[in-house]
């Protein structure tokens, strides 16, 4: 295939990175220039050389994929019986479930935000395995209880580690 | 090496040697169970390890790395479907044997290979790391910086797919380290604005975003008819007794290829970015080199099953060398264990085995007896492992995600770390997605900081003149093997590859 044809996910995710690279390159200003004091490179010159870097790996990617397009690259993503689109969905509920216990930890304390987190994502990998509803709930219950109080005796017992046991 | 071998009298005493035996089995799991790997559960561990004593937080790693890197081959023999990438190349002639119904018989041959090379790997550890460390103390800072530069471009050309995307891993990573107080100045940088910037991207949410949250993305994202074994119910029931190795097999297979093998996973260990896959497939090639029945290889061979598990487990003995006499991890593992040495004050180099050698001598003990329990382990669990791959995936990972979550913040006291590990984790599974390798990213996290400092104090040290890098013989060393490097592990295979069409 010759010329530009429409973007695949690799080319979306170069281009992901050259933005990334540009946010980072944007504060370099700051830093002032390498060599500034004619010995020392200065807190510049290694960010400097790394958004170069960056800038030529993401381009080169970004250019080879363009030319190969989206059918070339095309890939069969695996299916699962139970959950749809199983690539996007799956890791979506599980960032969900995790930011919730990152938000909550603090406000609602380790038994109950570890309670649910470990029922979210139990009974997700649970249904998707089983298919069976009722089955995923019950023994995610069980799952979830298991955990956060193993958890709670491994950090808080165990290893001395402090984690806000009710904060409601 | 009379101090190092009184780490078997520390090592023995009730506690460490619980933790040996609690990390071993850990491994074991992790290594065994398709998709978790010794990486990850030391990850795990990471949290933990602020509440132990550092000895004995040593210890448990060096039983998981062990066991872990041993327990890779465990269902790649079984099920052909290897626990981690360190069990690949066994899992060839491993699975061909167990199709022709000796699978025990190859799970014993699997493990007793797994201890001479875990042992040998020890014993060249506990012999060499103190040479090392007298001839690291002479290195100034230019050999500094051109041995962790040596470092950076060796893991990044190791790793497997494209070059390009290896590169900007290992950029990623080194990004994320220049972020927090600037190494010379005290001076912010890419902080933008933030308090919590200031401080820097700490070790522990890059190692749990990297290997627990990414995993368990990647985990979401695989349907369970794809990431267990299914085969299981039509294997045989096997009893404890048909996994002891078979001795005629053993003297077959000879002492020499034993030892020559293990002998190539120490140097690969050695290497930055070796790793056990490397180790087992260039030990296999070798041993399909020089046998009498090339042949066989692939097709159920005892010594390519022998000669790739020796030198994989023989990998971790090297890999801890250049870590702890250099300050060089070479893998994720090691990479880990740096971290474990620097949350208790430990600064991984060659005054580490000087000033701690009480500290560091029963963590050369453990490798060397977690290898002798390999070989107990499969006489005992023989049975069992076939069910590892059956575990119940909720449990699993809803363990592994409150785990990972709940242990960046006991061990750090801040939510924002947790948001941080998140973020880190969805790119690192970004990254995974469209094939980017993560180990460098991390290696670049770790090797970061160093490479920007021992540059910059050496062009202090020369008044800006870059020839100092050149005018060290040690650092000129360095600086010529980063080329050889280059030049064997990239640029003959691709002009090989590229001759042969």
């Amino acid at each position: 295939m010759t010329g530009i044809a429409r973007p695949n996910g690799q080319a979306i995710f170069a281009l992901v990175l050259l933005v990334l690279t540009s946010v980072y390159a944007s504060q370099i200003f700051k830093l002032g220039l390498p060599f500034e004091n004619g010995v020392e490179p200065g807190a510049s010159f290694l960010p400097i050389v790394l958004s170069a870097i960056m800038y030529v790996g993401a381009l080169r990617i970004l250019l080879v994929e363009l030319r190969r397009g989206r059918a070339e690259t095309a890939d069969a993503r695996p299916q699962s019986d139970t959950v749809p689109a199983v690539t996007v969905l799956g890791p979506l509920v599980v960032i969900a479930a995790t930011a919730l216990f990152a938000y909550g930890l603090e406000r609602v304390g380790y038994f109950v935000a570890a309670g649910a987190y470990t029922f979210a994502v139990a009974l997700y990998f649970n249904f998707e395995d089983s298919g069976r509803p009722v089955y995923a709930l019950v023994l995610s219950a069980i799952t979830a209880l298991a955990v956060t109080l193993f958890g709670w005796a491994f950090f808080v017992w165990l290893f001395e580690l402090t984690l806000p046991g009710w904060n409601l | 090496m009379l101090e190092l071998a009184g780490g078997f009298s520390a090592l023995f005493a009730p506690w460490p040697f619980l933790y040996l035996v609690g990390g071993f089995l850990l491994g074991l799991v992790f290594g065994a169970i398709p998709g978790l790997t010794a990486t990850l559960a030391i990850a795990l561990l990471l949290p933990f390890t602020f509440g132990m004593e550092v000895t004995n937080a040593l210890i448990m790693v060096m039983g998981i790395y062990m066991a872990g890197i041993y327990a890779g081959s465990i269902t790649g023999i079984t099920l052909n479907i290897p626990g981690a990438p360190s069990g690949a190349i066994t899992s060839i002639d491993g699975h061909a044997l167990m199709k022709k119904g000796h699978g025990a018989q190859a799970l014993s041959l699997d493990a007793f290979a797994s201890s001479v090379g875990g042992m040998i790997g020890a014993l060249v550890l506990m012999m060499l790391a103190q040479p090392i460390s007298q001839l690291a103390l002479l290195f100034r800072t230019p050999e500094k910086f051109s041995l962790v530069l040596l470092a950076v471009v060796t893991v990044t050309i190791v790793s497997r797919g494209s070059l390009w995307r290896a590169t900007i891993a290992m950029t990623l990573g080194l990004m994320i380290s220049t972020v927090g107080i600037d190494p010379m100045v005290p001076k912010g940088r890419f902080d933008f604005g933030s308090y919590h910037l200031v401080e820097g991207i700490g070790l522990l949410p890059a190692v749990i975003g990297l290997f627990a949250i990414c995993e368990l993305l990647v985990q979401a994202a695989t349907p369970a008819r794809n990431a267990m074994g299914v085969a299981v119910a039509e294997l045989p029931r096997l009893r404890h007794r048909d996994f002891i190795p078979d001795f005629r097999i053993i003297r077959e297979i000879g002492a020499f290829l034993y030892l020559k093998s293990s002998v190539i996973g120490v140097l690969i260990g050695m290497l930055p970015g070796g790793g056990a896959a490397m180790a087992s497939f260039i030990a296999y090639a070798e041993a399909k080199r020089t046998a009498k029945r090339p042949e066989a290889f692939g097709d159920g061979s005892h010594e390519g099953l022998a000669a790739s598990e020796s030198a994989n487990n023989a990998m971790c003995g090297g890999a801890i060398i250049p870590l702890l006499t250099m300050g060089i991890p070479g893998d994720a593992v090691t990479a880990i264990i740096f971290g474990v040495l620097l949350i208790h004050g430990l600064v991984p180099g060659p005054g580490l085995l000087v000033d701690h050698t009480a500290t560091i001598a029963p963590m050369f003990a453990a490798l060397f007896v977690a290898s002798a329990f390999v070989m107990v382990s499969v006489v005992a669990f023989g049975p069992f492992y076939l069910r590892l791959a059956r575990i119940n995936r909720g449990m699993l990972y809803a363990f592994i995600a409150l785990v990972s979550m709940a242990g960046v913040y006991a061990s750090s006291f801040s939510g924002f770390q947790m948001w941080m590990a998140l973020a880190i984790g969805i790119f690192a599974f970004a990254l995974r997605r469209f094939d980017y390798p993560v180990v460098p990213m991390l290696m670049g996290v770790i090797l970061g900081p160093y490479l920007e400092e021992f540059l910059r104090r050496s062009l202090i040290v020369s008044k800006g003149d870059p020839t100092i890098f050149v005018t060290s013989p040690f650092s000129l060393l360095f600086l010529l093997l980063t080329l050889v490097f280059i030049w064997l592990l990239r640029l003959r295979p691709s002009a090989r590859a590229g001759s042969t069409g």
